[in-house]
């Protein structure tokens, strides 16, 4: 059993690696960029409650200096252009957190014209916890969750963001700099 | 003074006006948008000196836009809203900021959501939109569900893998 898992463990990070995530995965420093109402759910798992810092996971406040990128909630666009150029910052490896039902699909913010419904296809997502809003027993395992997949050589957003910078950056600039209205010239008619 | 009596006086003084007491504290002035310079003033220099917001109503089936001015009298402890109607088509209404600077804000703030212009108002960009392309999106006629499926629903993740 244990050779197995050794093997498996063998064909996708080196004995080096594996000892980098190890210790990567123990210290990871959030930056909670609080777009949405979800933040509030914030403040009780970094307190005593439910005391974030016994992972070994705490609050930062650069981006320069963080590892995960956490985005508590619906975007609208304008937040959306100060995310992208904040992921930017963030130093290799990074990794982000969808919060909420907002950053899935739009949530109950769905039908709205300043609010993106899918942030995945802006920065990569690495792990959504789903919810309206999340509570924080919930956060904690997505916490957990990263960890393992950190550990596992699992968590690779930054690559994919890399590998597909340009499908990224076509979609930040639909939203960010179109030209021209959505509705064609016939739907201006009628209004 | 009570609410009422100074509606009944605004009244008297301008007979081309409607009134109605809507709550103890709070009254209602309806009034034309030739005209409705004239009110405002007369309020603010009896006592309503203070300009608490100004909303924009889009009722679409009447083809009108109706702006309310909400106004606050710290003497009298009362309220007192002006309504004004303007067209839909070509929307115009003088600014009120003479009367009141920090109307800046509201006025750009309607011109960006509801397309209305203020005449004399020498600032009116965008304050909120990013990048705006459509109809006005508080307007009644634009579709944010159709508007929102066609720029933000588009496409599945297909391309991040
Ligand atoms: S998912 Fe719910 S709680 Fe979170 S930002 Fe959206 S509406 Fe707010």
């Amino acid at each position: 059993m244990l050779n197995e898992i050794e093997q498996n463990r063998k064909e996708r990070q080196s004995a080096w690696e594996y000892v980098i995530n190890y210790f990567r995965k123990r210290s990871i420093w959030l930056l909670h960029y609080c777009t949405g109402c979800g933040a509030v759910e914030l403040p009780p798992v970094m307190t005593s409650r439910w005391d974030l810092e016994r992972f070994g996971v705490g609050p930062m406040a650069t981006p320069r200096q963080a590892d995960v990128f956490l985005v508590t909630g619906y975007a609208s666009i304008k937040t959306l252009k100060r995310m992208i150029r904040t992921y930017e910052q963030m130093p290799k490896p990074r990794w982000v957190i969808g919060f909420g039902a907002c950053t899935i699909n739009g949530g109950i913010y769905y039908k709205s014209y300043n609010v993106i419904n899918k942030l995945d296809r802006y920065i990569p997502v690495d792990i959504f916890i789903s919810g309206c809003m999340p509570r924080p027993e919930a956060i904690l395992a997505a916490l957990e969750e990263l960890r393992n997949m950190i550990q596992r050589g699992e968590a690779k957003g930054y690559d994919r963001y890399v590998k597909n910078y340009d499908w990224y950056k076509k979609n930040q600039k639909e939203i960010l700099e179109r030209e021209g209205s959505l509705f064609g010239e016939a739907d201006d008619e009628n209004k | 003074m009570k609410t009422s009596d100074i509606l009944n006086k605004t009244k008297e003084l301008f007979p081309y006006i409607a009134t109605e007491l809507f709550e103890e504290q709070q009254g209602r002035v309806y009034v034309c948008s030739d005209h409705f310079l004239n009110v405002l003033v007369y309020l603010r220099n009896s006592s309503f000196v203070h300009l608490a917001n100004i909303f924009a109503i889009d009722w679409i089936e009447e083809k009108e836009f109706e702006l309310n001015y909400n106004l606050w009298s710290y003497d009298h402890n009362s309220s007192i809203i002006v309504k004004v109607r303007i067209p839909r088509e070509k929307p115009e209404i003088p600014t009120v900021l003479d009367l009141w600077e920090h109307g800046q804000v509201y006025e750009q703030e309607i011109h960006e959501f509801f397309g209305i212009e203020f005449a004399g108002n020498p600032d009116l960009s965008p304050l909120f939109l990013h990048n705006w392309k459509e109809i006005p999106p508080m307007r009644k006629d634009f579709d944010t569900e159709e508007y929102s499926k066609r720029a933000f629903d588009v496409g599945e993740r297909e391309g991040a893998k």
